[in-house]
């Protein structure tokens, strides 16, 4: 679950306030509406950090801290005052105490969430259990350039997908886009004014709520100085102007390990389809490699004997199609399945062309290969 | 430290609305602070020293409702109970007076705070009493308002 941070405030909202803050992050927050409640519950769970308000009823901050530091048990627990009380004697009356830090309402939570993270450490909720995230999954995209035309090449380039992409021009407006929702991936460009681009990076590195983005650089093909210092510096890869759509969608992808199964495996009528895009290509093919023995297996598994290798949107046979349909045919021979090939009449001519497809035998559409499936077996020799 | 009562009183509040609420309130001229049958909430805290007296933060019951929500980051509609928005203005008005208190802290006039309380009506007027010196002081957002009512013994009766 992560550490356990202790709220000890008579203030509800404070208390709220607190454990939103503290929400996006693999921790359990406690609440305690005085000083006794507090001691309480630090005895029972052992906090790996407190954060005491000074005025309370039945037992305040000073006493509660009294008594925790006199207890050897609790001592080593650090503390951080969270208090409206800021006065000058206040403060070193309660440095006194050993206290770790003086955090003084109002305050900023953001800023609440950085001074605990120099204490304890605190790792984003999806860095300790990642969701499974799909291709087709609305994702959030910044991107910061101030050249709006990228902005618009990177929308239009994404278009076919459900991501959302917002574009800021400035290293402030960036910082704002990241309030209470924090998008998915950012794009940060390095041709920024005066290398902000790469300080917006070291600045989200060090926050402990965008530390867990990917972040990609954007630079123009040419400019490998600032493309290695953005290496170095570890971004989590570079996408170059001008925008290639396929390169795109490929680096994001990566960045967040999406699954992109379902792009090419679908089920159908009792079986399995695998479709290629009419995009396919040999980053297409390897993506598809990825995925090809796990999903099949799972539908074995799930009671299919039966699958068709969708090529209608190809036009030409090529190296990769062909070294990849092998593949499929023989994971289809070794696991015992049937399979029916879908394509048109000018790509099943072509195969015949090749010796290592001269025996694949198409079907123009799916529901002919349905049929073919239905009435024989089309497995090869 | 008294004499600069405006000052410190307006950059409590400005400080604290834009840091907890994202909102910039601005001084605006002062009204009798009379409540004409709308529903009000006011949160009070009292500070007890070298200078002794009580400070009511106090808006519409609507406006509050609108604060809770805004300090919690919920849609109004979410703010239902009362005791949300009682203590959410409990808690206004204690960092505003703590911020206030320890200036006055700091230039020696010491004092502690006490609990936060909070007082609901349509028709209550804080008034002072003949011993009583009072200030009131009003600031607006959009059209918003609040009332910041300080209520103070003269130093002369003050505790030493």
């Amino acid at each position: 679950m992560g550490p356990k941070i202790l709220t000890v405030d008579d203030s509800k909202t404070i208390r709220m306030l607190v454990a939103r803050a503290f929400r996006p992050f693999a921790c359990e927050v406690l609440e305690a509406a005085d000083g006794v409640e507090g001691l309480t519950v630090a005895q029972r769970e052992r906090p790996d950090i407190i954060l005491l308000d000074l005025t309370m009823p039945i037992m305040d901050g000073v006493e509660m801290l009294t008594r925790l530091k006199a207890d050897p048990d609790l001592r080593p627990i650090p503390v951080v005052m969270l208090t409206a009380e800021s006065g000058r004697d206040t403060v070193l009356r309660i440095a006194k105490f050993g206290v770790r830090d003086y955090l003084v309402k109002p305050f900023k939570v953001e800023l609440m969430v950085e001074r605990v993270s120099r204490i304890i450490e605190l790792k984003a909720r999806n860095e300790v259990h990642p969701r499974v995230r799909r291709f087709g999954d609305a994702l959030q995209i910044l991107v910061v350039d101030d050249h709006p035309a990228i902005v618009e090449q990177i929308q239009a380039s994404l278009a076919g997908t459900p991501w959302k992409v917002s574009g800021v021009s400035q290293t402030g407006q960036a910082v704002d886009s990241c309030g209470p929702t924090l998008p998915d991936i950012i794009l940060i460009s390095l041709s920024l004014p005066e290398g902000s681009g790469f300080a917006l990076f070291q600045m989200f590195q060090s926050s402990v709520r965008t530390k867990a983005v990917p972040i990609l650089a954007l630079s123009v093909k040419t400019a490998t100085e600032e493309q290695t210092r953005a290496q170095q510096l570890g971004f989590t890869g570079l996408v170059t102007k001008p925008i290639d759509s396929a390169d795109l969608q490929l680096k994001i992808t990566r960045a967040l390990s999406l699954d992109t199964s379902h792009n090419y495996f679908q089920r159908r009528d009792h079986l399995l389809v695998l479709t290629l895009p009419a995009n396919f290509n040999q980053l297409v093919a390897n993506d598809i490699c990825l995925h090809l023995r796990p999903k099949v297996c799972e539908a074995v598994d799930a009671g299919l004997s039966r699958l068709v290798l969708d090529l209608s949107q190809l036009k030409a046979a090529d190296a990769t199609l062909i070294k990849l349909g092998l593949q499929v045919i023989q994971l289809c021979a070794g696991l015992g399945i049937r399979y029916g090939l879908v394509g048109s009449a000018a790509l099943g001519q072509e195969c015949k062309n090749h010796e290592e497809t001269r025996d694949w035998q198409f079907s123009s559409s799916f529901e002919e290969a349905l049929a073919v499936l239905n009435g024989k077996t089309l497995t090869m020799a | 430290m008294i004499a600069d009562l405006d000052e410190l009183v307006t950059a409590a509040v400005t400080g604290l609305f834009s840091t907890m609420l994202h909102m910039q309130m601005a001084p605006v001229p002062v009204e009798p602070s009379v409540v004409n049958g709308e529903p009000h909430v006011a949160g009070a805290v009292g500070f007890i020293g070298r200078l002794t007296g009580v400070v009511y933060v106090h808006t519409t019951a609507a406006f509050a409702r609108r604060l809770t929500a805004t300090l919690l980051h919920l849609d109004d509609s979410k703010v239902q109970a009362e005791e949300m928005i009682n203590d959410a203005m409990g808690e206004i008005a204690n960092m505003l007076v703590g911020q206030i208190k320890s200036r006055l802290s700091d230039g020696g006039i010491r004092c502690v705070l006490t609990i936060p309380s909070v007082v609901r009506g349509s028709q209550f007027r804080i008034e002072a009493t003949s011993s009583t010196e009072g200030r009131l002081f009003a600031f607006e957002t959009q059209g918003k308002r609040i009332f910041v009512q300080f209520l103070f013994q003269p130093s002369g009766q003050t505790q030493n």
